[in-house]
């Protein structure tokens, strides 16, 4: 039972993180039906501005709001120089194109920086934990889940209340029939790329946090977890991103403690290959978003 | 009919073999005059190529996007090497391995074999999955699929050392590279080639294509995209394998990270650039890649040297780094997705080229008329017998809305039947009901004696219920010829009887001048027509028609009447045509449905119709639709 209690515990925490960068991919999904491979080199480019900062003394307070604007400001440039160019191009252009881009933002790190892993400093606080009863908390997962929660607050404020997120809402229902209606798609598009960058920013410093380190192919991990947490939630759908995320979160913490030993290594595989059945039998993800097909 | 000796088998093998004769000579003039350095640059390029037209198998006819060969490609390589590795090594790196494979020695190559087959297995069960996730061109859940196998195999080659020796050690075999002698190579290229050729231009492989360009379209059709999907799959799959174990076999050795990402993304960057639909691109693609990658490299080493110009490189030394060959890889695949998605040649082929050539002596005639050719009574008897369209009662919801509440009606075999009804009125839903495209809650309907609610689309189709679409969906990219050579090739296979010549088809639809266009490049009349003409194709017993005239001026509209009344009678099927144009209907229709809210409120000949009260009160006192088109 306790150890229940810790795994879910944990497996929120890890889950919070895939949430946040799971609503990222899926509102950039919304509105430009891109399944956005490029979503974890925002991460990467936080990564090498923390690297650099750090580096040079200053402090994690500091360095946190930088990293959140490099990730808004990287998605940002990301569209305008390849994604507004392939709008409305095939399924297969937009797809190959956000491959694309991952690829040249981290050999650009490979060409400039080393292809080797730079560490920088943690913040001190992130091993420390505290006791409730027989559970051993992380301050880390605490502080998580808890901007986590503040984040999704505030992203459906700003979803629910804002002309803006009215029209990122429409957009993601029906992109063609909210640019009738005077949605302007310049802007909806670039606001979903900047709620998406701040979105992979806020992941993006407790993901460098955790790992104390970054390489130019350190956006592969989280560009997976977030593109397969948005797409077990069923990629139209923002909650449908949030479940995917914290579901994706549980279900490796609680595989990790109760796979026996011999394939505990193999925790990653396994959970791929959850997921490829969830699609196979389920591939509309858990959440369904029905959409109308036009004949 | 199909295939085609000519022009399906023998071209593209001469084809192929012009193409893999001037590929190798390239890397062979290359080779000497750079001497034994250039070697292995040639020799990768080669396999490389074969592995690329493996995927191009897969990804070029059924435009789903794949990361997941490389993983095949890793499983290969892992089988090939567990079973032509010597015991004593693998004493050595893998003491414990699994299933006794310590002391399988099997020469390369059944080894080769052994590795099609495992990888073949693991990719059935994945094409199950594929098909299952609904994959279509572009579908993303396919492709997410195709990227966790990818990391799955990554991660076992990692943690299961007893098998893959983990890691860093990973399995070797000698010091070096193990392969003497090309000779191998060049077979494996040369029939990888001449495979994905024949793929290309086989049943298979040009149903896949349809489902491809328009994947509901190709179902309407006949087409079973899935089983044609699996087919591509496995047989790309078996390349990939002989590829990778290639590759395996002349590294000398495999790793994990030797079958991943960057792996991935060179072969895809390949296949991309130079044209995913055509054989020829790939082959293109890989020798254009290498080139450019070999170059950047080498510009990145050592700056201008490379052309013993004796230029001072120094303004560009920000450039001239050390890992440039992977920027250009990036970017040359972002730059043909943002500029040049189809790559350099798009979906040209050498023998296809070659096949225009040699035919461009002699003109084609143009086909006899279709009545001469294709008299009444094309069909066998026994299945004309009393195969009456009969629908049912049919409803169906759609949330909280009933598109159609109880409507039915009757088509008899000869007859030209109207659904006429206002805009919202349930017509185009009751076709997609009767097309297999959307489920009915309650109601039937049949084909004579056969019950085909609920049955999936093909099997409609197969049945002899052909429709077209409201909003056109012709396979864009394919010729005018292609796409009703498409439905000949289906009606082959399922459809009984004779079926009507596709050329006088295409002359019957006015497109015989502009057979070779691409379908995309029609305008909207022919487009529609070509439409018809498929859908006759198929040799129906009734042709559903949605809205064949939506879009056309009146004088088009006054002529599809004549052409749709005499192509029917032509192939010899039954007609039931939507329409909300009134004097379309009645100047086509034998008889007429009046369609009103998912209900029928009248029936009967148009005059019938055009007097009954609850018609005009519902209908055209609701619109002034007797004047004509809005």
């Amino acid at each position: 039972m306790t150890e229940l209690a810790q795994n879910l515990i944990d497996g929120l925490g890890r889950g919070s993180i895939y949430a946040l960068l799971a609503l990222g991919v899926a509102v950039v999904f919304g509105v430009m039906h891109l399944l956005n491979f490029a979503h974890g080199e925002l991460i990467t480019v936080g990564g090498y501005v923390a690297l650099w900062t750090l580096g040079a003394g200053w402090s994690w307070y500091i360095v946190t709001p930088l990293i959140v604007l490099s990730a808004v400001l990287t998605s940002l440039a990301i569209e305008r120089v390849a994604f507004s160019r392939v709008r409305g191009s095939s399924d297969f252009t937009l797809l190959l194109t956000s491959f694309g881009v991952h690829f040249v933002i981290s050999a650009i790190f490979l060409l400039y920086v080393s292809a080797s892993v730079k560490p920088f400093d943690r913040p001190s606080w992130v091993t420390n934990t505290y006791s409730i009863g027989p559970l051993n908390i992380e301050v880390y997962d605490t502080v998580v889940i808890a901007v986590t929660v503040l984040t999704l607050i505030g992203t459906t404020l700003l979803l629910q209340r804002t002309m803006f997120g009215l029209s990122l809402r429409a957009a993601a229902a029906d992109f063609d029939t909210a640019r009738l209606m005077g949605v302007r798609s310049d802007t909806v598009i670039r606001g979903a790329f900047a709620l998406s960058g701040l979105l992979a920013g806020i992941a993006g410093v407790f993901w460098l946090m955790r790992a104390g380190s970054i390489s130019p192919g350190a956006g592969i991990t989280p560009m997976l977890k977030g593109v397969l947490a948005a797409l077990i939630g069923g990629l139209g759908s923002l909650r449908g991103a949030v479940i995917g995320g914290l579901v994706l979160g549980l279900a490796e913490v609680l595989l990790r403690s109760r796979l026996p030993d011999s394939i505990a290594s193999l925790t990653e595989g396994v959970v791929f290959l959850l997921i490829a059945l969830l699609f196979i039998f389920r591939p509309q993800g858990l959440v369904t978003v029905k959409h109308a097909v036009r004949v | 009919m199909f295939p085609r000796p000519g022009r399906d088998v023998g071209f593209p093998i001469a084809g192929c073999a012009l193409l893999f004769a001037v590929f190798l000579a390239g890397g062979l003039i290359y080779e000497s005059f750079q001497g034994r350095a250039a070697e292995r640059l040639v020799t990768v390029m080669l396999i490389d190529a074969i592995i690329v037209l493996g995927i191009q198998i897969y990804v070029g006819n059924t435009g789903v996007l794949s990361f997941g060969h490389i993983g095949f490609g890793a499983i290969a390589g892992y089988a090939f090497a567990v079973f032509a590795i010597s015991p004593e090594k693998k004493l050595k790196r893998i003491p414990d391995a699994p299933f006794g494979l310590n002391d399988v020695l099997l020469n390369p190559a059944l080894a080769v074999a052994v590795a099609i087959g495992v990888t073949v297995v693991v990719a059935l069960v994945v094409g199950i999955g594929l098909a299952r996730s609904g994959a279509e061109s572009g579908a993303v859940a396919a492709t997410v699929i195709t990227l966790a196998l990818l990391f799955v195999t990554h991660e076992v080659a990692r943690n299961w050392p007893d098998l893959t020796g983990g890691n860093r050690a990973g399995l070797t075999f000698k010091v070096g590279a193990a392969l003497d002698s090309r000779l191998p190579i060049y077979l494996c290229l040369l029939g990888a080639l001449i495979l994905a050729r024949l793929f290309a231009q086989s049943r298979s492989g040009k149903l896949a294509v349809a489902a491809r360009e328009d994947n509901l379209a190709a179902r309407a059709m006949g087409v079973n995209p899935l089983v044609q999907q699996t087919a591509a799959l496995l047989i790309s799959v078996a390349v990939v394998s002989v590829g990778s174990s290639l590759r395996v076999y002349e590294n000398g050795s495999i790793l994990p990270d030797d079958f991943f990402f960057n792996y991935t993304l060179l072969t895809l960057a390949m296949l991309i650039v130079g044209g995913r639909n055509s054989v020829t691109g790939a082959l293109v693609g890989v020798a254009v890649m290498t080139v450019g990658r070999e170059l950047a490299r080498r510009l990145g080493q050592d700056g201008f040297e490379v052309f013993g110009l004796g230029l001072d490189a120094a303004p560009l030394d920000w450039i001239f780094r050390e890992n440039l060959q992977t920027v250009f890889l990036g970017l040359a695949m972002l730059g043909f997705m943002i500029f040049r998605s189809d790559g350099l040649l798009g979906d040209w082929e050498l023998d296809g080229w070659l096949w225009r050539l040699w035919h461009r002596r002699k003109p084609e005639e143009r086909p006899e008329p279709l009545a001469e050719v294709a008299p009444v009574g094309l069909h066998a008897e026994a299945e004309r017998e009393g195969a009456a369209l009969e629908v049912h009662d049919l409803a169906v919801d759609f949330g909280g809305f009933r598109a159609l509440d109880g409507a039915g009606l009757t088509v008899a075999p000869d007859e030209v039947v109207g659904l006429i009804g206002p805009n919202g009125a349930g017509k185009t839903t009751l076709v997609n009901v009767i097309t297999g495209i959307v489920e009915p809650s309650t109601g039937w309907f049949k084909l004579g004696e056969r019950e085909l609610t609920g049955a999936p689309s093909h099997d409609i189709a197969r049945a002899g219920l052909l429709r077209t679409f409201q909003n056109l969906r012709l396979f864009g990219a394919l010729t005018v010829r292609q796409n009703v050579e498409l439905a000949a090739r289906v009606a082959a296979q399922h459809r009984p009887g004779s079926h009507p010549p596709v050329d006088a088809l295409i002359a019957e639809a006015g497109l015989w001048d502009v057979r070779h266009r691409r379908a995309r490049e029609l305008d909207y009349g022919s487009a529609r027509r070509l439409e018809l003409a498929r859908a006759a194709a198929m040799a129906p017993a009734y042709l559903l028609l949605d809205e064949p005239t939506s879009g056309m001026s009146d004088a088009e509209s006054a002529e599809m009447i004549g052409r749709i009344r005499h192509m029917a009678a032509a192939v010899d099927a039954g007609v039931l045509v939507i329409d909300h144009d009134l004097n379309f209907i009645t100047g086509i229709s034998d008889r007429i449905y009046v369609l009103d809210q998912g209900q029928v409120i009248s029936a009967g000949t148009p005059d019938e119709v055009q007097a009954d009260p609850a018609v005009r009160a519902a209908y055209l006192g609701a619109e002034s639709d007797a004047e004509g088109r809005a």
